[in-house]
């Protein structure tokens, strides 16, 4: 039983850290804190559903097409709307939560309701791991969770963007004063972190079926971790994913599943009450914000 | 001329003038959940088809029927019960209606309505909701709530219809450990709770409980326990569309157990495709007949048929659409022998129902909950399904109605 606890501890540790690392990253670059993430999941999770059921086209190109498509609306929510009021972080949170609200009451309105929607695996089929059975889809995204982090450093320590993207995450006047265009980076950001959430989508919905209320758990579930990491911060999403997705698990077997939903609102109270920044956010802590 | 000119243009006017008065149904419920979606379409098509026919006879005039619904959205979770109840109070001060179908889609705010309806005095023939307290609550204070009826099926003859399919799966294959798992709602605590004792008395082994939170998405640590335990049943209640979770794990972890009870997204057809075709086997609760055609009751099967002509799709839900297709005409049915619209004469007429409808026969008990059993004759129904290889909804209990002979899936073995 435990060595089951252990593995599936694992993969919901990595599922969630899946779900945070496009959240994390656009805060984390462009200071913008986009509610309008778990929408952009289910948007893509719905978008994936009907490029390959209704419009009949092949899945890669139906993911290819849905990962760009969202990082191209990511792209104009910061063009459009967000632009206009960088920096005002209330008006920012309320606009983004109103877009994302209404991405996903339209969904509803257009009538994606039901439970018929739902996603393929990548590949069918299931493993016995020590006796315990985990299919395919799960390793799947182990390994996809631990290339994406890979990726992640790849990219922002070896790539222009990526530096650039580093560059105004430290410091965003300094980053203007060395020629990067910060406005353009801070969009690509957002693009970015929409198209993780995509993919998070692609890779974590074909275990269960599409449904509009899952946008609010991937938003809670999103900002759990990152106040539990420290907002902005790769290394701490990834070790709150694994405290909190670790403590999910024995939670749910050793007191019960009943007792889950307070295990992401008890690690938020005692990381506000201990470390206010989070593991390793680097935000002021709140003794210097008094 | 100039007579004939403003003859001709009165003649419109006339018309209008003459026309009698729509009686206004509200739907107040949670339109954005597949329950409420096609409870909503199921009233209309019943709507539709009075109206087609005239409407509803008072007093020799004809009164077309006319819906007014709105999402109250109770079945979200984070919405608080008193913001849903607004929805029913605007309905019934800003939309006149008079009289409520379908009714909160969740136990909580069905039953915190029941005293706006008493204050307004507008009859409700609730379609969701399946708590037991509302039936209660009911026999308690009878005249405080004589408006408040249910025509679904409620959480104590779900307990009836779970239990009479556990002993047929008892009887079959000599199973007798079960492991519960069931959604952190009122309904379903109560069911699940419920069953587990039942079960016990009957002999059945426990094995264990467990409730999880609407919107839970793992369901891994109960179904490893449901295998060490040895447990040769789950019997899951579930309304949630994240219960389809559990589905694809019970099918990836191979768990070597039967599925008997309700999962939401395991009832309508489109499970078939949405799980893959893995479903073999699987047992699920259909709450109301009608939902699903029954051959040996004729009605059922005309409302399954005139909803798939009417909205070119199958339904979907296990729950609801029928008794909100029949609701609609136990009300035309109250009017027209009250011979009017006032609530206490209509609520007589609705007390006095007996008729045949989608559900089987409808009749209220004193607590105004549809009684329900295993006699169509009698009674309104619900059934289990069990899914074929073939991706058919097999009708298996009760065996007045069975259509087809239970099945173990691939991997399992009779206990016997």
């Amino acid at each position: 039983m435990w060595i089951g606890t252990l593995i599936y501890g694992f993969i919901n540790s990595v599922i969630l850290a899946l779900i945070a690392l496009g959240f994390n990253l656009t805060f984390g670059i462009s200071g913008v804190a986009n509610f309008a993430y778990g929408a952009f999941y289910i948007l893509a999770g719905y978008g994936t559903w009907i490029l390959i059921n209704t419009l009949k086209i092949p899945f890669v190109a139906a993911i290819v097409l849905a990962i760009l498509s969202t990082m191209l609306i990511g792209a104009l929510l910061y063009r459009v709307v967000l632009l206009r009021i960088r920096g005002l972080v209330i008006s920012e949170v309320i606009a983004t939560f109103g877009i994302g609200l209404a991405i996903l009451e339209f969904f509803r309105y257009l009538g994606f309701i039901g439970f018929e929607y739902t996603l393929p695996v990548f590949i069918d089929g299931s493993l016995s791991i020590f006796g315990t059975f985990v299919d395919y889809q799960r390793l799947l995204i182990v390994g996809i969770g631990c290339l994406l982090a890979l990726f992640l450093w790849a990219f922002t320590h070896y790539t222009k963007i990526g530096l650039a993207f580093r560059g105004i995450a430290q410091e965003e006047r300094t980053a203007l004063s060395l020629g990067i265009n910060t406005d353009w980076i801070a969009m690509l950001s957002v693009a970015f972190g929409a198209g993780l959430s995509a993919l998070a989508a692609i890779t974590i919905l074909p275990l269960g079926t599409i449904s509009v209320e899952g946008g609010y758990d991937i938003l809670i579930n999103a900002l759990a971790v990152c106040i539990v990491g420290g907002l902005g911060s790769t290394g701490g999403v990834i070790l709150a994913s694994f405290l909190i997705g670790y403590a999910q698990m024995i939670t749910s077997t050793y007191l019960g599943p009943h007792w889950i939903m307070i295990v992401s609102l008890v690690a938020i109270l005692t990381i506000l009450a201990v470390k206010p920044s989070g593991l390793f956010g680097k935000q002021k802590e709140l003794e210097e914000r008094i | 001329m100039g007579f004939l000119v403003l003859f001709l243009l009165f003649i419109p006017f006339s018309f209008v003038c003459q026309a009698a008065e729509p009686i206004i149904i509200g739907v107040p419920t949670s339109l954005g959940f597949l329950e409420g979606a096609e409870g909503l379409n199921s009233v209309n098509l019943a709507v539709e088809e009075i109206n087609a026919k005239g409407g509803v006879t008072i007093k020799g005039v004809k009164h077309p029927l006319k819906v007014e619904a709105i999402d109250i959205r109770d079945a979200a979770p984070g919405v608080p019960v008193p913001e849903a109840l607004l929805g029913i109070e605007k309905l019934i001060l800003e939309k006149k209606i008079k009289a409520i179908v379908l009714a909160p889609f969740r136990s909580e705010a069905l039953l915190a309505s029941m005293d706006i309806i008493s204050k307004y005095k507008v009859p409700m023939l609730a379609t969701t909701a399946m708590s037991p307290d509302y039936s209660k609550k009911i026999l308690e204070s009878p005249e405080k709530y004589k408006y408040c009826f249910r025509v679904c099926l409620d959480a104590p003859y779900l307990v009836g219809y779970l239990k009479g399919g556990m002993e047929f799966v008892n009887k079959e294959f000599g199973f007798k450990k079960v492991f519960i798992m069931h959604q952190d709602v009122a309904w379903a605590r109560a069911t699940g709770n419920a069953m587990a004792g039942i079960l016990k008395n009957a002999g059945w082994e426990v094995l264990g409980q467990e409730a999880y939170p609407t919107g839970a998405g793992d369901f891994s640590a109960g179904l490893m326990k449901t295998r060490q335990s040895g447990a040769q049943v789950i019997l899951p209640i579930f309304d949630m569309p994240q219960s389809g979770t559990l589905v694809k794990q019970w099918n990836t972890m191979k768990i070597p157990a039967l599925l008997v009870g309700f999962i939401s997204p395991l009832a309508g057809p489109g499970a078939w495709k949405t799980f893959d075709r893995k479903i073999d086997g699987a047992m699920n609760a259909i709450f109301e007949v009608g939902n699903v055609p029954v051959k040996k009751i004729p009605k059922s099967v005309a409302f399954y048929e005139a909803y798939k002509k009417r909205y070119n799709k199958e339904i979907e839900a296990g729950h609801c659409p029928a008794p909100a297709y029949d609701s609609v005409y136990i009300l035309a049915e109250a009017i027209e022998k009250a011979g009017s619209i006032d609530p206490d004469a209509v609520t007589a007429a609705i007390e006095k129902t007996d008729r045949q409808g989608a559900i089987g026969r409808i009749r209220f008990g004193k607590n105004h909950q549809v009684i329900f059993g295993n006699d169509p004759k009698e009674t309104a129904m619900a059934c289990i399904i069990q899914w074929s290889k073939n991706g058919a909804r097999d009708i298996v209990f009760p065996e007045s109605v069975a259509e087809a002979k239970i099945h173990l899936p691939e991997g399992l073995k009779s206990a016997k």
